[in-house]
């Protein structure tokens, strides 16, 4: 599945974002699995809430951390969650 | 970080084992051979308390187990207490007698996912391996758990009688709607383990399996994930287990026994403590049974040297157990073991029971459970 610009991101259905306090980081949770995110890909992945664009994360997170020059590490990021099936894009 | 002292992880994964009781009488299952005679199940207050004190822990994937997990009367009740507290709740079942009512019960109790098995991909073999008529039943039930919009895992377990099927059984999960599919080859501890020489398969059939295998994970990308177990009888190296003892995982048995892995029920002078004695915390951080393979330090040779020691952690201590008689021996699957003949004189004795003619399977059930009683 490879990156739709236009389309807004939101995570796949039967996986789930959590905060876990007992391990100070954000998890991926789904069937029988779980994937401790470090703090870059868990600031993505908050940010596909299902109305927000790959341009839209960009510039976000751009904001948020002061910074410019992040489109590449975050698409790269959305693809390999796509190509994982964390994330899905309607069509 | 695994296995090391210093630093010790929190559990991240409970397996709850609710009940051995099951409806069904599979040859290769992990529960105890003396299942029957184990003490009484844990109540609900039990289970919250530990669902509580796990979570606090740090515990966030939960599967419910057994057994046949839907026996319990109160499995709504718990799924719905951990779906509050914050777990991920994945029910491992047969799909034996679970109805529509109850799949929407637990949906709305807040159940995450549902794995479902299935014995084969046609009638008479699933019901056959299962001891019990419920092919047709196991298969309604998946399409109603995913008409009810649950992620779904098709749990198949490979052995040298199904097999053959795979493509089959591959063609029944796409047909199904499974999201995730595991084709377990059978590990042998418990019940598969005594029926080792019946279900082992061949190295050609292996063979051939993975290749399907390998074709279908690619014409499936993105569809559907499948998961193909390796058997480790037939690995040159040891698997990662538990993902390092005591690291990751911990089990709550039936009896409210507290394992580092579930099958560590059967070592030796293990003391294994219970729920009922003892807090999570406890178990978790002091007792014996949950350090006694944490870090290198209960190594021997060839394990104490070995540059891949922090890969396999020396591999599975109960299946040392089970084929050299010591825990603390390396696993024998590994070729490095001095004890390695042990697998391989396994493989030899399956392939001859499988040229003289099938010796009975022993079917996993109270009666035969009893035959194990000491």
């Amino acid at each position: 599945m490879s990156l739709l610009t236009d389309q807004a991101l939101q995570i796949a259905p039967g996986y789930r974002l959590q905060w876990e306090s007992a391990q100070n980081m954000f998890v991926l949770l789904y069937p029988e699995g779980l994937i401790e995110l470090n703090q870059s890909s868990a600031e993505i992945l908050q940010m596909c809430n299902g109305s927000n664009t790959q341009a839209d994360i960009i510039q976000a997170l751009e904001i948020k951390f002061e910074t410019t020059g992040l489109e590449n590490d975050i698409v790269n990021f959305l693809n390999i969650a796509l190509d994982n099936g964390w994330l899905t894009q309607q069509t | 970080m695994a296995g090391s002292h210093n630093k010790l992880s929190p559990p991240r994964w409970l397996l709850a084992e609710l009940t051995y009781s099951c409806p069904l009488q599979c040859p290769y299952c992990s529960n105890p051979l003396d299942y029957a005679q184990l003490s009484s199940e844990l109540s609900t207050d039990d289970w919250k308390r530990v669902l509580k004190q796990s979570r606090e822990m740090g515990a966030v994937q939960l599967g419910f187990s057994g057994g046949e997990p839907l026996v319990r009367k109160d499995l709504v009740e718990l799924v719905d207490y951990s779906h509050e507290l914050g777990y991920y709740t994945n029910l491992i079942t047969s799909g034996y007698n679970m109805d529509e009512a109850k799949i929407i019960a637990l949906k709305e109790a807040g159940l995450d996912h549902i794995q479902i098995s299935l014995q084969a991909s046609s009638k008479e073999l699933n019901d056959f391996i299962a001891g019990t008529e419920s092919f047709e039943h196991k298969k309604e039930t998946a399409k109603l758990i995913k008409k009810h919009g649950y992620p779904m895992v098709l749990c198949v377990v490979l052995h040298r009688q199904n097999i053959h099927q795979m493509k089959d059984i591959l063609d029944m999960a796409i047909e199904l709607g499974a999201d995730f599919v595991e084709l377990a080859n059978t590990q042998y501890y418990g019940w598969a383990h005594h029926n080792r020489d019946q279900l082992m398969p061949s190295q050609e059939q292996l063979q051939n399996a993975e290749v399907i295998a390998k074709e279908y994970q690619a014409s499936q990308q993105g569809r559907m994930k499948i998961y193909y177990v390796v058997p480790d009888y037939y690995e040159g190296r040891p698997k990662a287990c538990m993902n390092g003892w005591g690291t990751t995982f911990l089990t709550i048995a039936p009896d409210g026994l507290a394992l580092p892995c579930h099958s560590a029920r059967q070592l030796p002078n293990f003391d294994c403590p219970s729920v009922r004695d003892h807090s999570i915390s406890d178990i978790w951080n002091t007792s014996t049974a949950f350090n006694y393979f944490r870090g290198n330090d209960w190594m021997k040779e060839p394990c104490k040297s070995c540059p891949e020691k922090e890969k396999d952690f020396g591999g599975c201590h109960c299946q040392a157990f089970l084929l050299t008689g010591d825990a603390k021996n390396a696993d024998p699957v590994c070729d490095l073991s001095p004890q390695h003949h042990t697998v391989t004189d396994a493989i030899e004795q399956a392939s001859k029971t499988s040229q003289t003619g099938e010796k009975a399977l022993l079917f996993r059930n109270t009666k035969n459970s009893k035959l194990f009683n000491h």
